[in-house]
């Protein structure tokens, strides 16, 4: 695209392929998960990563945060490459990139207090001299996500699924990162706890100048929040674009599918149940 | 006017649990024409799936019961049935689907056995059973029926096991379908060739349906009047159209406000403060108060009941002086806070 901001975070041709297996003495085959992914997120922006389930999207996500090696491909953050550090180096990188998963039920550690998780990212990369220090610095953040000054010492199974999103949200901002990538964060919530965690976001971006990549399947919170869309299907990116390029002008025969199955939220102009009069 | 399909009146279900009674449906009534679709809309916890397997009584035992209510299913009562009765009246007259394709299907035998072991087990033949079991299958658009007949559910995607259920649900050719979320699993592509079937087949077989959903979109798709649930309760039932146009009840319009949108953006979105009170102890006012943006001096004391506010409109909220309760007082809130 054509934004003139260097890029934080690129991603060049990455690919993974999943082996799938065949007889002894069969050719190997492979499953091309992800097939030659290219994109880049200037510094402080939202690039919105779409497409269905096996679509690949977050095998990316994962590959980008050294979770999943690459079959081959670069991703650079900052200019440097991310892909196969060791060590100190490594965990350089870990502190600058950091994930929001999708269910916030199993992301947290159930026998770990809020404190321990919020904290634990800190100690490992030596942020606030001591353990007191870093409980200090977690209430801090949960304050600033907007949880009750109690939580600091309760358990992930006192909460609801929005608080412990937001426990998730604290720990990621923990080490103070510059990037994120938010896998789903709120596919799991309720509307109404969904607007809470979108505004929180949204509030960090503006405030830390966090860049995002968010993944997700939900194009009512692409069209809200994403700076750049990327469509995958099989693997692939088939189109990419702003939100107005993508929602308004899909080129795609598969973008313009996605588009139409969003249901209408108008029940005098509906959109997949063939139009009917409707009782009023 | 034709007699409703189903009427549910005054429905409480409850659960006895070691903090207390749960009272998860609390008082709800509603009613269904033949071939209509009524939707119930509601975030998790509000009791709308418990409304639906009360339904059918298929409320987890022994901690939940029907405290009380009746459910009219063609003007008789379906809770002075006897057991065995019930068991008729479910999958012949009343089909349901669930969420979870995958687990609602037995994993250990064909799919082919399973659609026509509903058959069989009213009084239907297998012989027909298994014809008709393949119609039905063309019926919901799979390709190839003869193949996914002997075929394992583990065999088949999301979206064709949905579509099983459905046949399966079809199979009986009952009066009313319960739909528990029927796509909530499934990706929108699919979900979107779902939802057309599932119109499709109601409109060929006149089935009425019941769509119980936390999705505003699939309503506004699918159902002719919408009932809102909060706290074990409908606070608000209209005409679709109607409720789409102007929500009544500040809840109804919070939930439309909290979506996130084009529009929306560079904008916060609207949230709900606090959370819903605890199931075990409602509170003695309006369930929605402490949280509600509108509200005014009598609402935290004073339990609003769900009264006509505009036509067929009807909403649980003392902003409209029809929800007072007969013998109290009705107030009025200060002008700026009517909307």
């Amino acid at each position: 695209m054509s934004q003139a901001a260097p890029a934080l975070l690129s991603v060049r041709d990455l690919k993974k392929y999943f082996p799938i297996r065949g007889g002894w003495f069969q050719p190997k085959k492979f499953k091309r998960a992800v097939d030659g992914v290219s994109f880049d997120i200037p510094q402080g922006k939202t690039l919105a990563l779409v497409g269905e389930s096996g679509s690949g999207k977050s095998t990316v996500g994962l590959m980008i945060l050294d979770l999943l090696p690459p079959t081959s491909g670069d991703v650079l953050y900052g200019g440097r490459n991310v892909v196969g550090r060791r060590g100190s180096d490594w965990l350089a990188f870990r502190r600058e990139m950091q994930v929001v998963f999708q269910d916030p039920y199993s992301s947290l550690n159930a026998r770990m207090n809020v404190g321990e998780i919020v904290s634990e990212g800190m100690g490992i990369h030596g942020i606030g001299g001591t353990q007191a220090e870093r409980l200090r610095l977690a209430g801090e953040l949960l304050e600033r996500v907007g949880l009750p000054a109690g939580a600091i010492d309760r358990y992930p199974h006192e909460f609801s699924g929005g608080q412990r999103q937001r426990i998730a949200i604290a720990r990621a901002l923990s080490v103070r990162p510059k990037f994120i990538v938010c896998d789903e964060p709120t596919s799991a919530l309720d509307v109404s706890v969904q607007s809470q965690i979108l505004n929180l976001l949204r509030k960090l971006q503006r405030e830390e100048g966090l860049t995002y990549l968010f993944i997700t399947h939900n194009l009512g919170v692409v069209e809200y929040l994403a700076d750049e869309v990327c469509v995958m299907e099989n693997g692939v990116i088939v189109e990419r674009g702003s939100v107005e390029t993508i929602f308004d002008h899909p080129q795609q025969e598969y973008t313009k599918r996605l588009l139409s199955s969003i249901p209408s939220l108008d029940p005098v102009h509906r959109k997949i149940r063939a139009a009917e009069a409707v009782g009023s | 006017m034709a007699e409703p399909l189903l009427q549910v009146e005054n429905l409480r279900t409850y659960f006895n649990t070691p903090r207390g009674t749960v009272r998860a449906v609390d008082g709800v009534t509603f009613s269904i024409d033949p071939g209509e679709t009524l939707a119930i809309v509601g975030e998790s916890g509000c009791g709308k799936s418990m409304t639906a397997l009360s339904i059918l009584q298929l409320v987890p035992e022994p901690a939940g019961y029907i405290e009380s209510g009746r459910i009219l299913f063609r003007g008789k009562d379906l809770l002075d049935l006897r057991w065995d009765d019930m068991k008729t009246v479910r999958g012949r007259e009343i089909a349901m689907i669930f969420q979870e394709p995958m687990t609602s299907l037995n994993p250990v035998f064909t799919i082919g056995r399973q659609l026509v072991e509903t058959l069989v087990a009213h009084d239907g033949e297998a012989t027909t059973g298994w014809q008709r079991a393949e119609e039905l299958l063309a019926r919901v658009k799979i390709d190839d029926p003869r193949r996914v007949l002997h075929s394992y559910p583990h065999e088949l995607s999301g979206g064709m096991r949905q579509r099983v259920m459905i046949a399966m649900a079809l199979m009986n050719r009952p009066a009313l379908l319960i739909a528990d979320e029927p796509t909530t699993a499934l990706d929108v592509t699919v979900q979107a060739e779902i939802l057309s079937l599932m119109a499709e087949l109601q409109r060929e077989f006149g089935m009425a349906v019941l769509l119980i959903s936390h999705d505003l979109g699939i309503v506004a798709e699918m159902a002719d009047h919408v009932g809102v649930m909060y706290a074990g309760e409908i606070v608000e039932i209209a005409p679709a159209a109607q409720l789409y146009r102007s929500p009544k009840h500040p809840y109804t319009r919070c939930l439309f406000a909290s979506l996130p949108s084009r529009q929306q953006r560079g904008k916060d979105l609207v949230t709900l403060e606090g959370v819903v009170p605890d199931p075990a102890n409602w509170p003695p006012g309006c369930r929605f108060a402490a949280r509600c943006p509108d509200r005014f001096a009598p609402c935290p004391s004073t339990h609003p009941v769900l009264a006509p506010v505009d036509g067929a409109q009807c909403a649980r909220c003392l902003l409209y002086p029809a929800a007072f309760p007969p013998g109290v007082p009705v107030q009025s809130p200060e002008k700026e806070t009517v909307r």
